[in-house]
C-alpha cells in the first residue's frame, strides 16, 4: 500500500522531481552546467563548484557588507531567485536547488517508519521557527559586518554550509574520495542537521530548508508578497474539498514537504515552496495553481 | 497578517537565540578549526597583529596560532588528525606588480594544496604565473592547506612550527611572511578571521 503510494508520489510529480536532477546537474560539480557557461562566457578560468552560486553569503552581505555585492556572480544568482519568487514563488527552492533535493529524496526514498518522523504540525511554529532563524542570522551579519561584536560573533553561512558538505560528497562520489577527509565540526553538524535530522527524520526531508536556509526564508517573504499582487501561487477552493486529510498526512507519500499546509487547509505563504505536489495529489482538486487577482488577498 | 499565537512566539525566540548562539560558537570554531587568514604583499614579516595599507584596502594581518585542543567536541572525536588553514584573500598592496610564489617552510607533515581560482596557477611551484598588479586582488580565491598530521605527531606539544613564505616569482624578493603555529594545549589561538567577511 505504502509503495504504492509513494508510486503514484513519484508518477505524478515526475516533472519536478526530473527538474530537481536538472537543479543537480546545473549547480554541482563536477557538472555544474549552468556556473560553467557563466564562466566560461566572463572568461573566468575558475572552477566553478557548487559554491558558485552561494545561497547564503550575499545575503550576509545584503545586511553586513552591502558593497560585496556589485559585480558578484553569488549575488547576482541570490536576486534573481528573489525577484523570480516575487512573481512565481521560490521555484528555484521546489523545482531546482540541489541541497534541498537530495534531502528530500534521502527522506522519500528512505523507508523509516512514520512514527520516527518528525512534522511540526501547527504551521505558525514552523513559521516561527523559520523566521527566529531568520531574523538571528541577518543579527549575526550585521554583528560582525559592521564590527559591533566582530570578535565575539563570526558569519554563519560558511561555518554551517550544507552547500560544502553537498559538493565534497558529491566530489567523493565522482573519483575524489580525499575531498571528504577533512571535517570540522561546523561541517559535522550540517551533515547531521541536512541529511540526518533534516532530511531523514523529518517528513518531507526538508528540515535544513525551512529551519536553516536564508534565501529559502526570504523567498518564501518575497512570495507572499507576490501572491497579495496577484502572481503565480497555490489556491485552496474549500468548496470542493473533501475533507479526506491526506494533505497534511506525512511520509515519503505525504504531500506537502515543507508542511505548508495549514489546519484549516489553506496554504501557508511563508512556508510554501511552489512544488505544487498539493494540486497534483489532491484527488478532489481542492488546490490549483493559478494567478490573477481573484481570490489573491484571501489566499495571501 | 499572520496571528501570533504563545508557541509561535516561543518557537520564534528559540530559534533566535540558537541561531546566535550559532554565531558565537562559529567565533570561537574560527579560531581554532580552518582558520581563515588575510594576505597582503608586501608586509613583510608578520611578527604581531598589524594592518597593511598601500594600494586597495587596508589589509588585517596576523601570525596564526592553531591549538587543536580548543577545537570543537565534534571535531576532536571524529577526524582530530586533519586540520587546515585557508584564504580567500591575497592582495598586492605595493606599487608594482608581482607573481605571487607560496610556500610553507618547515614543514615536515603531510600538506594537501587546494587551489581555486580566476587566475593561471601552476601547482608544481605553488606559483601564480599571471602578475598581480598594485591594488589589485586575486579574484575568486580558495586556497585550502590540509595538514594530514601523522598519529605520533598528534601526542607533541607542537606539531608545526613555521610559516606561508610569498615571495615574488620573478626576482625571489620574499614579499610576505605569516608565521604559522599548530600545538596542543596552552590556550594560544589568533589570527581568525571570518570567511565570509
Amino acid at each position: 500500500m505504502l509503495f504504492m503510494r509513494a508510486k503514484a508520489t513519484l508518477i505524478k510529480n515526475r516533472w519536478r522531481y526530473l527538474s530537481l536532477l536538472v537543479g543537480f546537474l546545473l549547480f554541482v560539480a563536477p557538472f555544474a552546467l549552468l556556473t560553467r557557461a557563466v564562466y566560461y562566457l566572463m572568461g573566468n578560468v575558475a572552477q566553478p563548484t557548487l559554491h558558485t552560486i552561494c545561497l547564503r553569503m550575499p545575503i550576509d552581505w545584503i545586511f553586513g557588507a552591502p558593497y560585496r555585492l556589485a559585480g558578484s556572480v553569488m549575488a547576482a544568482f541570490v536576486i534573481v531567485v528573489l525577484v523570480t519568487s516575487i512573481f512565481f514563488g521560490p521555484i528555484f527552492c521546489g523545482w531546482l536547488c540541489p541541497v534541498g533535493a537530495v534531502s528530500e529524496g534521502i527522506s522519500r526514498a528512505l523507508p523509516i517508519p512514520d512514527r520516527f518522523r518528525l512534522q511540526i504540525r501547527d504551521t505558525k511554529v514552523t513559521v516561527g521557527l523559520r523566521y527566529g532563524f531568520l531574523l538571528g542570522f541577518i543579527a549575526v551579519a550585521v554583528l560582525v559586518g559592521y564590527s559591533i561584536a566582530s570578535s565575539q560573533f563570526s558569519s554563519i553561512c560558511c561555518r554551517y554550509c550544507a552547500s560544502s558538505v553537498l559538493q565534497n560528497l558529491t566530489d567523493a562520489l565522482f573519483g575524489n574520495p580525499s575531498a571528504i577527509e577533512y571535517w570540522h565540526s561546523g561541517s559535522i553538524l550540517s551533515l547531521v542537521g541536512w541529511l540526518v535530522v533534516g532530511g531523514l527524520f523529518m517528513a518531507g526531508g526538508r528540515g535544513w530548508c525551512l529551519f536553516f536556509c536564508p534565501l529559502g526564508a526570504l523567498s518564501s517573504l518575497a512570495h507572499r508578497v507576490g501572491a497579495r499582487l496577484g502572481f503565480y501561487r497555490v489556491d485552496f477552493d474549500p468548496k470542493r474539498c473533501l475533507d479526506c486529510k491526506k494533505c497534511s498526512e506525512s511520509g515519503p507519500q505525504g504531500i506537502c514537504p515543507v508542511w505548508a499546509i495549514k489546519e484549516d487547509r489553506t496554504v501557508e505563504r511563508t512556508l510554501c515552496i511552489n512544488c505544487k505536489e498539493c494540486v497534483n495529489l489532491c484527488q478532489s482538486g481542492a488546490y490549483s495553481f493559478r494567478r490573477g487577482w481573484n481570490g489573491a488577498k484571501q489566499a495571501a | 497578517m499572520i496571528p501570533l499565537n504563545k508557541k509561535a512566539i516561543i518557537a520564534f525566540v528559540t530559534m533566535l537565540a540558537i541561531t546566535i548562539y550559532a554565531g558565537a560558537y562559529s567565533s570561537a570554531l574560527s579560531r581554532s578549526e580552518i582558520v581563515h587568514f588575510w594576505v597582503a604583499v608586501p608586509a613583510g614579516n608578520v611578527t604581531s597583529p598589524m594592518v597593511a595599507r598601500g594600494a586597495g584596502p587596508p589589509i588585517n594581518l596576523a601570525p596564526i596560532s592553531i591549538d587543536l585542543d580548543r577545537r570543537g567536541v565534534l571535531k576532536n572525536w571524529l577526524s582530530p588528525d586533519i586540520e587546515a588553514i585557508s584564504t580567500h584573500w591575497i592582495y598586492n598592496v605595493g606599487k608594482r606588480p608581482v607573481k605571487v610564489q607560496m610556500e610553507l617552510v618547515n614543514c615536515s607533515i603531510p600538506v594537501k594544496w587546494e587551489v581555486n581560482a580566476n587566475f593561471e596557477y601552476n601547482p608544481d611551484n605553488h606559483t601564480f604565473t599571471q602578475p598581480l598588479m598594485p591594488g589589485q586582488s586575486i579574484p575568486n580565491l580558495g586556497i585550502d592547506w590540509i595538514f594530514q598530521i601523522p598519529a605520533y605527531y598528534m601526542d607533541e606539544r607542537v606539531i608545526y612550527d613555521g610559516g606561508l613564505m610569498i615571495k615574488d616569482a620573478n626576482t625571489g624578493a620574499l614579499l610576505t611572511f605569516i608565521p604559522i603555529k599548530i600545538v596542543r594545549g596552552g590556550g594560544e589561538t589568533s589570527g581568525g578571521a571570518s570567511c565570509c567577511s
